[in-house]
């Protein structure tokens, strides 16, 4: 390319500073194609979710949200997704009530306490965790967690605390909503731990260094300046992290046990949105059956995107009020 | 900054003791949950490390399996990782030139305006579960006309596809501008200019994005137990059939009633896991490589 | 040009090299692929074992290549419906929605085995006595422990444990499933009306499996655990499995005798092909109670046709031999169900 190329165009065109080429548009089109495609997907995944549910959705309405039951037994088929609704909601919550002191009190513990030795091997400790696959934490589930769960952690727990409703007689098979519970909990810890840790360590140092020459404990100091600030940065971690118990669904299925009916114990099988699917999607006899299967993907990825929503707008205030523009990570 | 407690009497020295027993016990607790924590994701990670790497033996790579074996005849699952490298790479291919695109969309072309709403479509496309993705290639692409590793790799693409171009658009970001004003300047036009100048220069980080990606989608069963999950037992590597996969292999094994099945999905997940591993070090050796030598500039 | 790292280039050309390589090898493969046919069925659990055994002969015979995925006489339906397999395998009978959605196919008996009732009770003998009734009120959840006095009539003489019972059932559409319901529900009026027979039930107690397999494992992992699945997998898991009680009385096991008396307790094949033997009435005096046949479904038109014909007539014939059926406890077809189809298989055309 010469300096003499630039003027080649038509003479009598005056230099208007912008020419338009063809390799300026075709490039523009195809990256725009690619933009726009993405846009058509998310849009495509909802509606082909809408449609395949149609049947479901025209038969049992949105009753089928709150209903309780599973009966594939061809002649008196019905379906509802309350039990499985009940199921996601509980593991996940109870999944991130467990994670969340520990994942909080390991992001503290490696940006304050911890001596210089041990900050290495726990981050490494935490980040492999994040990189196991959930189908191999399932598989640990069945065959480690579950039988050590049964064995001694629900006969415990049951005999300790068997007068509240949630803790009933020990499961027998060692897959039950709690496995299921630990399991997810495994799976949140890293996320909301790693996300924890770099907002502790985006803390300014002359807030939490002018804050200890004050004269505060360093309790003090964590409570009155790193959690304010972090504040907005940790619940859309624990948001995040909901979101990706809420979606789980091949290393949940391994370890439920499964069932359609709401049990108040912990230790009884049941089944979340993502189990149920994951477990009788591929042997589903009739349209209707699989209609209402879809219909169960679709009312996860309502909660599933309401709970990344949320998570990336409390990230844009956070942003907002700190005048910092980070890039959200998941 | 509104700092709680940290003001008015509560920093009395006669209130000192206490303040001190509190902090004492708010230390030991994080100490505690530390500790805690620490040991679980220990102990799994061990006993994954120990079981995995007991069971591993170079049958697992070279034989296929025999389901119902009557006899105790070596068998591995040579298929499995066959189709987890033809399913993987395949996506892979999909998912990149698409990233790229769109984040060269993004960063040259689009008005403010259309990048924040595209960024909230790959935001939201993230955030959509394995599973789900997995009932949309189903109804897309599978009912009625069969599965095959290509459908599946389109769906593990479609996972890529957020990371891939979200990491594309950081580090065409950090390609400065005078650059391509330079550029420009020259008489270069745009569009050589995106091609040959910015991009070279965000080769790096496209990179470490690609291979964290290949990471996130080697592990995913749920989106192949719809698209690839119908395969034979040999070896193959055309694409245009159901290829199985080592994810999928394990979770079939891990329902099994047979020890030995037990022993092979331990071992193939331990390969896995250590593949993710691998790959999660290589980018994060490309990045560290890619910042210093954009800083040493 | 900006210089890019070595160690990049060094990366982008080893993967480009390792991509080009599987695409390479993908293009060779479906070459190959080209030449050799392959088959792929799926579905039921139940006579995956005995499909497994076909795969090799059948490749030496014919040069195709078998695939089966036991997913589920379920899954297998749903499948070959949406013609995402080449053949499905069922051991509960189509019922005339799902031969008329599946859109012309053919429903042939290939197999013919039975249900094992199976438990794990540690220090407790083999083939342990078992009715009907009292089954049908151990899977609806009424007897609840093992020394219950409705076992321990039954097996005099053995001392039961107080250990819990946990019923092992199939989480997925299985006709493993269909055959002990069906079963259930000829033995125990209240099992019909309040649970009845299908590929899936509202299972009261108990603990969900995917597959023969996944059943198996939950009772080989529990005891005090009772589940079914078809007796090949209870063999091959080392697991015990209960004699029970037909209608002459006599207390008898999933073998090739009990399963040929059940076999000839129906000789006729229905209009759709489909047999029941389950719960075989006295007068067959050595029956086993749960035996089934199972099928295969096949569309009557398929691109594939003169090679699932191959297949189909060797499956029934030289498949049912003992070198393939012995030792998963399969009885060869009886005469007069062989010729119904083999009937039925000439009737696929492409």
């Amino acid at each position: 390319m010469s300096a003499a190329d630039v003027n080649a165009g038509p003479a009598r065109r005056p230099f208007t500073g912008r020419r338009v080429r063809f390799g300026d548009v075709s490039l523009q089109v195809v990256a725009g194609a690619a933009a726009l495609g993405a846009t058509v997907l998310v849009g495509l995944i909802v509606w082909k979710l809408v449609d395949g549910s149609h049947l479901a959705l025209s038969k049992f309405g949105l009753g089928f949200v709150t209903r309780v039951a599973w009966n594939p037994v061809i002649g008196h088929e019905l379906y509802g997704a309350g039990s499985f609704i009940f199921g996601t909601v509980i593991t996940s919550l109870f999944a991130l009530l467990l994670a969340a002191p520990l994942a909080i009190g390991v992001a503290l513990f490696l940006t304050e306490l911890a001596p210089r030795t041990l900050r290495a091997p726990v981050t490494a400790l935490v980040e492999t965790l994040a990189a196991v696959p959930s189908v191999l934490l399932g598989l640990w589930g069945i065959l480690v967690l579950g039988p050590a769960l049964r064995t001694h952690v629900e006969p415990w727990l049951h005999s300790a605390l068997g007068f509240i409703p949630l803790f009933g007689p020990p499961s027998t098979a060692g897959a039950s909503i709690f496995t299921a519970i630990v399991v997810l909990a495994i799976m949140i810890l890293p996320i909301v731990s790693s996300i924890s840790r770099e907002l502790f360590l985006g803390v300014p140092s002359e807030l939490k260094e002018g804050a200890l020459a004050l004269g505060t404990t360093r309790w003090e100091m964590v409570r009155g300046v790193v959690f304010p600030y972090a504040r907005g940065g940790v619940v859309a971690a624990l948001i995040l992290g909901l979101g990706r118990a809420l979606g789980e669904a091949i290393a949940v299925t391994q370890v439920i046990g499964g069932g359609v009916f709401i049990h108040w114990s912990l230790f009884s099988g049941g089944d979340t949105l993502g189990s149920k699917i994951a477990e009788s999607y591929q042997g589903a006899s009739t349209n209707l059956q699989s209609s209402a299967l879809i219909y169960l993907g679709l009312i996860l990825l309502v909660l599933s995107l309401a709970a990344n929503i949320a998570a990336q707008w409390i990230v844009r205030k956070v942003a907002r009020k700190h005048g910092v523009t980070r890039g959200g990570h998941a | 900054m509104s700092a709680h407690g940290l003001s008015g009497p509560g920093l009395r020295l006669d209130r000192l003791p206490r303040r001190r027993r509190i902090n004492h016990v708010m230390e030991s607790l994080a100490w505690l949950a530390a500790a805690v924590a620490v040991a679980i994701l220990g102990v799994v990670v061990w006993s994954i490390a120990r079981k995995g790497s007991s069971e591993l033996n170079l049958d697992l790579l070279t034989k296929p399996p025999i389901p119902f074996s009557l006899t105790n005849a070596p068998q591995g699952l040579s298929n499995a990782f066959a189709g987890t490298l033809v399913i993987v790479g395949l996506a892979t291919a999909m998912a990149l030139p698409v990233g790229i695109l769109v984040a060269v969309y993004l960063n040259e072309f689009a008005t403010p305006a259309i990048r924040t709403s595209v960024g909230l479509v790959l935001d939201v496309l993230a955030g959509v579960p394995a599973i789900v993705i997995g009932i949309f290639v189903f109804v897309l692409l599978v009912e009625g006309s069969g599965q095959s590793a290509l459908k599946g790799a389109f769906a593990l693409a479609i996972l890529m596809l957020p990371f891939v171009a979200r990491t594309t658009i950081e580090v065409l970001a950090l390609v400065p501008n005078s650059l391509r004003e330079a550029s420009l300047g020259l008489g270069i036009p745009h569009w050589r200019t995106t091609l040959s100048i910015v991009l070279p220069r965000a080769v790096g980080g496209i990179l470490t994005g690609t291979v964290l990606a290949v990471a996130r989608v080697a592990g995913e069963t749920a989106p192949l137990l719809f698209t690839s999950s119908l395969a034979g037992t040999q070896t193959s590597w055309n694409p245009t059939h159901a290829l199985q996969t080592v994810p999928v292999a394990i979770f079939e094994l891990s329902e099994s009633a047979d020890p030995k099945d037990h022993a092979r999905a331990w071992a193939a997940g331990f390969i896995l896991l250590l593949f993710i591993l691998f790959a999660g070090l290589t980018a994060r050796w490309l990045a560290t490589r890619n910042a210093r030598k954009v800083a040493g500039r | 040009m900006p210089r890019i790292g070595t160690s990049i280039r060094i990366v982008s050309a080893f993967a480009a090299a390792a991509l080009l390589a599987v695409v390479v090898a993908g293009t060779a493969d479906a070459q190959a692929a080209r030449h050799a046919t392959t088959l792929s069925g799926a579905g039921s659990t139940f006579v995956a074992p005995l499909v497994s055994q076909w795969i090799a002969p059948i490749g030496a015979a014919y040069g195709i290549e078998l695939q089966y995925s036991a997913i589920g006489s379920g899954g297998g339906v749903a499948a070959i419906t949406s013609r995402t397999v080449d053949f499905g395998a069922s051991d509960a009978p189509l019922t005339p929605d799902q031969f008329s959605a599946c859109k012309g196919c053919v429903q042939i008996p290939w197999a013919l085995g039975a249900t094992s009732v199976m438990y794990n009770l540690p220090g407790v003998k083999n083939l342990l006595h078992m009715d009907g009734p009292t089954l049908a009120k151990i899977f609806s959840g009424q007897i609840a422990k093992w020394n219950d006095p409705a076992i321990a009539k039954l097996n005099k003489g053995v001392s039961l444990p107080s250990t819990a019972i946990t019923i092992a059932h199939r989480s997925d559409n299985s006709g493993t499933t269909f055959n002990l319901t069906d079963y259930l529900s000829s033995v125990s009026k209240s099992w019909a009306t309040r649970y009845g027979r299908g590929v899936a039930v509202g299972w009261p107690v108990g603990v969900g499996g995917k597959g023969s397999s996944g059943v198996a494992g939950i009772v080989s992992s529990t005891p005090g655990a009772i589940g079914y699945a078809d007796v090949a997998y209870a063999l091959q898991s080392h697991l015990k499995y209960f004699a029970m009680k037909n209608n002459s009385g006599k207390f008898t096991t999933p073998g090739s005798r009990g399963i040929l008396a059940a076999a000839s307790s129906d000789q006729k094949p229905a209009a759709d092909n489909s047999l029941s033997i389950v719960n075989p009435p006295k007068k067959y005096g050595n029956a086993y109670p749960i035996s089934t046949f199972t099928y295969v479904i096949a569309p009557l038109q398929s691109s594939k046709a003169a090679d699932l014909k191959h297949f189909l007539f060797w499956a029934v014939t030289k498949g049912q031999t003992g070198p393939y059926t012995a030792k998963l406890r399969f009885v060869p077809l009886p005469k007069s169900v062989l010729v119904v189809a083999e009937k039925a298989i000439a009737k696929i055309h492409s």
